[in-house]
């Protein structure tokens, strides 16, 4: 068991990132370009750690508050944000995102200034980041397998169809958006109360980066996917030692060879190679060859 | 006072011009949102400040050699990060994602070479003289940078408009198909599009690496988030309007850092993005399609 012992900081980090990175997840299954999760885990940590703290709130309360305060950020901002598309929506969430950053900067009697929070007690464990991880895995996936998760991919394939077919964009793509902001917010509340400390520049521009990666290259097609990502991108460096150094560009190259050659990602690619190796077992050739690309 | 901050204003606006000017030719002639542009941007400044204190060669070759190597950077990222993607016909999502895991490599490189610190010029490497002239004080390097900038964006503008590689990146930001009827070839026209980015980069990072005497790793990630601001006020694409957006940015900013505070000034800065998004999108200048038909 010691092993497992000395990996925990691993493991921690691996569920709070994997949270992020289904946050990140749950937006582009809906179509939408939005890079908004740091700022909304932000919020939860923040909103999270200062009534835990100051207020003495329970555990279970704050991590409520903190989904609730997300979720309806997340709820505010998809009223102007659900207009935009594509790049027009990127540029605009991360735009959200250092609004967030500046703004906990700035109200430093409430969030301490660039000083942060610190002395948060820990009250979450790797147990209860693991029931969140599993419960938030369980959430995304019902919402795949039902209704929603069907229009999400319609709007997501062509939003247009998906009007054509009477699907409210709008009210999807809010949905969408409170369901990443709820996750994200879970988890900056989870993290705020498991590592001791929070300051605004850790929900910046490189947590943005580290979920969408993870989302990238564990693959876009199930909920499996974005937690491959987190878990290589924080194993990798830990197994092999002396690129820990050159951690980022191990993450940077990784992101261009995946995004260029598995476009779809690690586990999403090799589910396709084990469907295309069962037909090909399966059925006659003709029908492969005219699969195949 | 308020005439102070504007000048001051004016001239580091002109540097971030200088800096967007690339980043809104990518995104006008290829439809890139080029993230890695900031990452480029500072390995220009770490090759301005090595050539200056490795090399104890001139300020002005640190910045002819800054904007060569990160040209030559910009064109290591064309044929890295999104060659192979276009060939793939990648969506925006998978550029993007390629410009940051470029520009994480970026960083990464120069965290090794600086070992993470911050590096500053040594003493006297531009000559400190300024004037009083109506109660504001100009300082030489102030002139310089202004004069600097107005070169490079008028190089660019001539080699735009007036030449004919220029014709051949209009015609291809209007249509990569009907170019290529035209005998031009657009994987050209990409690479030497990716030079001048990184060349006007690279100069923004020399300029504002000697105007604030530091370079370091992270200085690419603040002059990202302002040309996204640009890139929207001044129209995604457009070259005119990212020069006035630069401006605008510069000016805006040192009155409201002088007025309010720096933090803050970010906050309402990325809430009038937010809100230029909504309200007119196409930003104050048409993108670079409509200029490239033009003239």
């Amino acid at each position: 068991m010691d092993w497992l012992f000395a990996y925990q900081p691993d493991l921690d980090a691996i569920c709070i990132g994997s949270l992020y990175a289904l946050s990140q997840f749950i937006a582009l299954r809906a179509g939408l370009f939005s890079l908004g999760s740091a700022g909304f885990g932000s919020i939860g940590a923040y909103a999270a750690a200062i009534v835990g703290m100051r207020h003495g709130a329970p555990l279970p309360f704050a991590l409520l508050l903190a989904v609730a305060v997300a979720v309806v950020s997340g709820l505010l901002l998809s009223v102007p944000l659900a207009r935009l598309r594509g790049h027009f929506q990127a540029v605009a969430t991360v735009a959200f995102v250092e609004i967030v950053v500046s703004l906990a900067l700035y109200f430093d009697d409430l969030t301490g200034g660039p000083s942060g929070i610190n002395g948060i007690p820990k009250l979450v464990g790797t147990g209860e980041l693991l029931l969140a991880l599993t419960g938030m895995m369980a959430l995304c996936t019902i919402t795949e397998r039902t209704g929603i998760g069907r229009a999400f991919g319609a709007i997501r394939q062509d939003d247009l169809v998906a009007r054509s077919l009477g699907i409210s964009v709008v009210r999807y793509h809010r949905l969408a958006f409170a369901l990443s902001a709820g996750i994200a917010g879970l988890a900056g509340g989870l993290a705020a109360f498991n590592t001791y400390t929070i300051e605004p520049e850790q929900f910046g521009f490189g947590l943005l980066t580290a979920s969408l990666g993870a989302v990238i290259l564990g693959g876009r097609g199930s909920v499996i996917g974005p937690v491959v990502g987190t878990a290589i991108f924080v194993l990798l460096p830990e197994v092999a030692r002396p690129l820990s150094e050159n951690r980022f560009l191990l993450q940077g190259a990784m992101l261009i060879v995946v995004i260029t050659f598995l476009p779809r990602g690690i586990v999403d690619s090799l589910r396709d190679r084990r469907a295309l190796a069962r037909e090909r077992r399966d059925s006659s050739p003709p029908l492969v060859a005219a699969r195949s690309p | 006072m308020i005439a102070q901050q504007i000048l001051n204003g004016l001239v580091v606006g002109a540097v971030y011009a200088l800096f967007a000017l690339g980043f809104t030719l990518v995104y006008g002639v290829q439809k890139i949102l080029n993230l890695a542009h900031g990452g480029v941007f500072m390995w220009g400044a770490l090759i301005g400040f090595f050539v200056v204190t490795k090399l104890d060669l001139p300020l002005w070759s640190a910045l002819i050699l800054g904007m060569t190597g990160a040209g030559l950077l910009g064109m290591g990222l064309e044929l890295i990060a999104f060659r192979h993607l276009r060939r793939r016909k990648g969506d925006d999502l998978s550029t993007l994602v390629s410009s940051l895991g470029a520009n994480l490599i970026l960083v990464n490189m120069a965290q090794r070479v600086t070992n993470s610190q911050i590096e500053s010029f040594p003493f006297g490497t531009f000559p400190i003289r300024i004037w009083r002239i109506a109660g504001i004080a100009i300082s030489l390097q102030s002139i310089v940078i202004l004069g600097c900038v107005v070169l490079l964006v008028a190089m660019l503008l001539l080699y735009l408009f007036r030449t004919h590689f220029g014709a051949a990146v209009r015609a291809v930001a209007v249509s990569e198909r009907t170019s290529v009827f035209l005998g031009i070839a657009p994987g050209t026209v990409f690479l030497q599009t990716f030079f001048i980015a990184g060349a006007l980069a690279g100069a923004a990072g020399v300029i504002l690496g000697v105007a604030f005497n530091s370079v370091s790793y992270d200085m690419g990630e603040p002059m990202m988030l302002r040309a996204f601001v640009i890139i929207v006020l001044g129209g995604f694409g457009s070259v005119v309007g990212a020069v006035v957006a630069g401006l605008v940015l510069g000016v805006v900013q040192a009155l409201s850092v002088a007025l309010l505070s720096s933090a803050l000034s970010d906050a309402i800065m990325f809430g009038v993005l937010i809100l230029l998004l909504l309200a007119m999108p196409t930003g104050l200048f048409k993108g670079f399609d409509t200029e490239a038909r033009r003239a």
